[in-house]
């Protein structure tokens, strides 16, 4: 019996001299650190995806604290999630849009000519570099899926040769729109509910020539729209994105596009998976 | 047996034949999580011999005065060589976190580069496995504290070459099956069998 | 050839040597001019640097030599029409990479009267400040295919100096024999072209390298070469022979640093190319408008070295070598080892265009690559010292950051390495890519 009262004793007069070394050694060498840099880290989503552009979520949270980086540069964090570090703060955030991306081109495989025999690496930057690479509109998706890659959501689709983007999963980080060589990316409101799928900023008849559902730039869909809800850039015709009144899905059947690249992204995914499935 | 032969055996023993990761399977957990890269691998080695350097002598010092003999507390004589386990937790538990402590403190720099590994060693089979087997063995202290060196040496030795077979394994085409661990895997078992070629030397 | 010839012959480490060498098919016709079009479309960037700024507006009436664009800024030069006509529009025609790039239509008026040319100057006696303005005025680049303006080469920083200038006639690429016909023909305009470089630049150590497979221009330019107080080296025939810093190395046993330039161990290189066009802008101020090119391939009838002039379709040029008898499988600008492919017969001619080159279909096959099977042919290839078959692998699995610490951003592309591949990896492919994502990274690092 003895022993084990001995067991117990020496166990407990050891633990409380380690503890007693341990907390006086906490006091003496005591570091500063803010701890407010630890609540903002657990209140941030924690992917380290880097959006924000600093080495992760951790990092990000020692800018915010030091007031380097508003709270809200986070693409991932929902708007409650900013509010509450701002709140944890004591400061003042504008209103964040949710983003996502949207990569702004129709030409799948069965829409756009490719003339071109190319056989090299599957990658859009590599191909880019040969001769503007392998599709006869020098403004396509190359769908060679260096996106999809660059993804750190699994967020991107390559379908039928053209990459599209799934909103649910996208963040708007923004990998994709770095990565791609064609520069078709572009980071949307959310809300954002209609598209003009097509970037090239070519005169109509040569845009004809390679695809077939590319933006002529008719303006039907300006018309049919409110004032300021579309934008004629050139020769093509582009959402305007920045404006408090996006176009709602009722301007497609207004607008009746005759080519066929005013979509909405759920029709436009429609569209291309299901010319992938008829292949 | 003469003083070096006995010390050779030790070192080259500690190092490659009873290699701590390759030869007894002690402390796998660090040596595939932090293994991806040479120099997270570099910074890992590093807090590993100056942990179980550290913690060998400590515990074997609590062995030799404190476990070894039976003592006598008031009026009752023991053994208390079944307390071992447990107090070589509390010591090496607490010592690893006193470090941790004062290297914040002391040296940043040092802090930096070993700071994020020293938690993860606190509780680690194989900085427990130097600790009683030096006490298996009854090493004396400075045997024991050599012995902890050179085992952390070895875990460094295990540590960089498989990290370094790791990076030029991420330049390779691994068939789908095989990709990421299971191909670490397979070959941390090559590289088992390769150390079993040193046995027989001491 | 005859025996009395004097030269030493140099080469650098690794390299190639393609097995269809094509030179026999263009090298021995001498060099023909291209008659009056009745139209040009001549590209507004022409050089490596700032786009020049363009002085014509649709309609004008431009004479022959007239300036179409201005310098704008240092490392960019002007541009001058190739003929006299009327300016039919400045619009977007497909350029040499694949991407649309403007250009101003000139529509001839046949009569090809020249606009009043800016005074021949005595160079011998001229600052070699002087001779740099009036190479600048010329609008001469770097003939022999980067397009570097000439005059930037010519004006090293003052810490820089520089006691060798060495002109590139090694004309190592296949196919390509344009160097070869002119230095055979002109002798007397490339040496007095690379004596004054030699002036503008106040060196005396000038030399002239020519691949051994030149015996006939060698021959030519040795009987010559003292008169302008010019050397002739004779370099080993192999690929890339001509590259910048390989033939530095050849003929001075100097290697350029990693990252460096010519320049940082006192070498400045020129094509002798630009060196004869030097000589007439300086002798008689006739700005770059023309160049000679090779127009060659299997596929073609009468393959030829051509003088075009700047802003020629090139399916004219195909037209005036005779059109093709077979069906070509492949269109390249340049040679067939470093030189671009194209999609489209309306690129025009600029003033880097070497060579036009048509493959022959049953030349152009399509393979896959295979797994890298660790032969090590590639690094024996590699001029630069690289690895190129680990650099490979790195960029396959997008380690961008581990392929810029092996040194591929060195990767002069020479494509050595992807020629000699048993398993036909796309290296220089993916090198150039890792340059591109290497380039971009360091970009929004800046930022």
């Amino acid at each position: 019996m003895g022993e084990y009262l001995l067991a117990v004793l020496i166990l407990a007069v050891i633990g409380v001299f380690l503890g007693c070394i341990i907390g006086i050694a906490a006091k003496l060498f005591k570091v500063q650190t803010d701890p407010r840099i630890e609540l903002v880290t657990e209140l941030l989503p924690g992917v380290n995806c880097g959006g924000c552009g600093m080495a992760g979520c951790a990092d990000f949270a020692r800018s915010i604290v030091t007031g380097e980086n508003p709270p809200n540069k986070c693409p991932v964090c929902s708007q409650e999630a900013v509010s509450a570090i701002a709140k944890a703060l004591g400061i003042e955030v504008g209103d964040t849009v949710k983003k996502v991306a949207v990569v702004l081109c129709g030409g799948d495989k069965n829409q756009e000519k490719v003339e071109n025999l190319y056989n090299g690496v599957s990658d859009c930057v590599s191909a880019s570099l040969i001769a503007g690479g392998p599709k006869s509109c020098a403004y396509g998706c190359l769908g060679m899926g260096s996106c999809a890659r660059a993804c750190p959501f699994g967020a991107i689709e390559m379908l039928n040769g053209l990459a599209v983007v799934h909103n649910h999963l996208c963040v708007g980080c923004g990998k994709c729109v770095e990565v791609c060589p064609r520069n078709l990316i572009k980071l949307v409101p959310t809300e954002t509910k209609v598209h003009v799928y097509c970037s090239s900023p070519e005169k109509a008849p040569a845009k004809r020539k390679v695809c077939n559902v590319a933006c002529i730039g008719c303006r039907k869909c300006v018309k049919a729209a409110k004032e300021g809800q579309f934008a004629v850039k050139g020769f093509k015709v582009e959402v305007n994105y920045d404006s408090d009144n996006l176009p709602s899905e009722e301007v497609i059947a207004a607008a009746a596009c005759p080519t066929g690249c005013l979509l909405t992204t759920q029709t436009h995914y429609e569209i291309e998976k299901n010319a992938g499935v008829e292949k | 047996m003469s003083e070096t032969s006995h010390y050779l055996q030790i070192t080259i023993g500690a190092v490659l034949v009873y290699n701590f990761v390759l030869a007894r399977f002690l402390g796998i957990c660090p040596f595939l999580g932090v293994s991806k890269r040479l120099d997270t691998a570099a910074g890992m080695s590093g807090a590993v011999i100056f942990v179980m350097t550290l913690a060998s002598l400590i515990t074997s010092t609590v062995y030799n005065y404190l476990l070894k003999k039976p003592i006598t507390l008031f009026g009752h004589t023991t053994n208390l060589d079944f307390l071992q386990i447990v107090l070589f937790i509390v010591v090496i538990a607490s010592l690893v976190q006193l470090v941790e402590i004062m290297l914040q403190k002391l040296s940043s720099p040092l802090y930096r580069a070993l700071g994020i590994y020293l938690p993860l060693i606190t509780t680690n089979c194989a900085v427990m496995g130097v600790a009683t087997l030096s006490a298996k063995s009854n090493y004396s202290v400075l045997d024991s504290t050599i012995f902890g060196f050179f085992s952390g040496l070895g875990f460094a030795l295990a540590l960089i070459l498989f990290s370094s077979i790791r990076e030029r394994l991420e330049l390779s085409q691994v068939p789908g099956p095989f990709q990421g661990m299971s191909i670490a895997l397979i070959t941390a078992g090559i590289l088992a069998m390769a150390f079993l070629g040193f046995s027989g030397l001491c | 050839m005859s025996s009395d010839i004097s030269y030493k012959t140099v080469s650098f480490k690794g390299g190639v040597h393609p097995a269809k060498d094509g030179k026999s098919l263009s090298g021995d016709r001498p060099i023909k001019t291209a008659p009056l079009l009745e139209k040009y479309q001549v590209i507004v960037h022409q050089n490596i640097g700032a786009p020049p700024k363009l002085l014509v507006a649709v309609g004008d009436k431009v004479k022959k030599g007239q300036l179409l664009a201005e310098a704008d800024g240092f490392v960019s030069v002007p541009l001058h029409a190739p003929t006299s006509g009327e300016v039919s529009a400045i619009c977007d025609i497909p350029g040499p990479m694949g991407v649309p790039v403007q250009a101003v239509e000139i529509k001839s008026d046949g009569e090809d009267t020249w606009t009043e040319l800016l005074s021949p100057l005595d160079w011998r006696n001229a600052e070699p400040q002087e001779l740099k303005d009036r190479i600048h005025d010329a609008g001469i680049v770097g003939m022999g295919g980067a397009a570097f303006p000439a005059h930037v080469k010519l004006s090293p920083p003052p810490d820089k100096k520089i006691d060798y200038l060495i002109l590139n006639g090694a004309e190592c690429e296949p196919y390509l024999t344009a160097d070869h016909r002119l230095m055979l023909e002109e002798p007397d305009k490339v040496l007095e072209g690379a004596a004054i470089l030699g002036r503008s630049l106040g060196v005396s150590n000038v030399f002239v390298g020519i691949e051994t497979n030149k015996e006939d221009a060698i021959a030519v330019l040795l009987k010559k070469a003292s008169a302008y107080n010019v050397g002739i080296v004779g370099l080993k025939v192999q690929y890339p022979q001509g590259a910048e810093k390989q033939l530095i190395y050849a003929v001075t046993k100097r290697k350029v640093p990693a990252g460096g330039l010519p320049m940082d161990v006192g070498c400045v290189v020129q094509n002798v190319g630009t060196a004869a066009a030097v000589t007439d802008a300086v002798k008689a101020g006739i700005p770059l408008i023309e160049r000679v090119t090779t127009v060659t391939g299997e596929p073609v009838k009468e393959p030829a070295n051509w003088r075009f002039r700047l802003g020629t379709p090139i399916i004219k040029a195909i037209e005036l070598a005779g059109g093709v008898a077979s069906e070509p499988g492949k269109a390249i600008l340049g040679g067939p080892m470093m030189g671009f492919a194209q999609k489209s017969f309306d690129v025009t001619i600029m003033k880097n265009t070497s060579g036009i080159l048509l493959l022959d279909a049953k030349d152009v096959f399509q393979y896959e690559s295979n797994p890298c099977i660790r032969c090590g042919k590639c690094i024996n290839a590699c001029a630069m010292n690289l690895s190129p078959g680990p650099l490979g692998a790195m960029i396959e699995s997008e380690k961008f950051d581990l392929a810029a610490r092996a040194g591929v951003m060195d990767c002069i592309e020479c494509g050595s390495c992807a020629y000699i591949c048993p398993a036909r990896i796309p290296l220089v492919q993916h090198f150039r890519r890792a340059k591109a994502e290497i380039r971009r990274m360091t970009q929004n690092q800046k930022k």
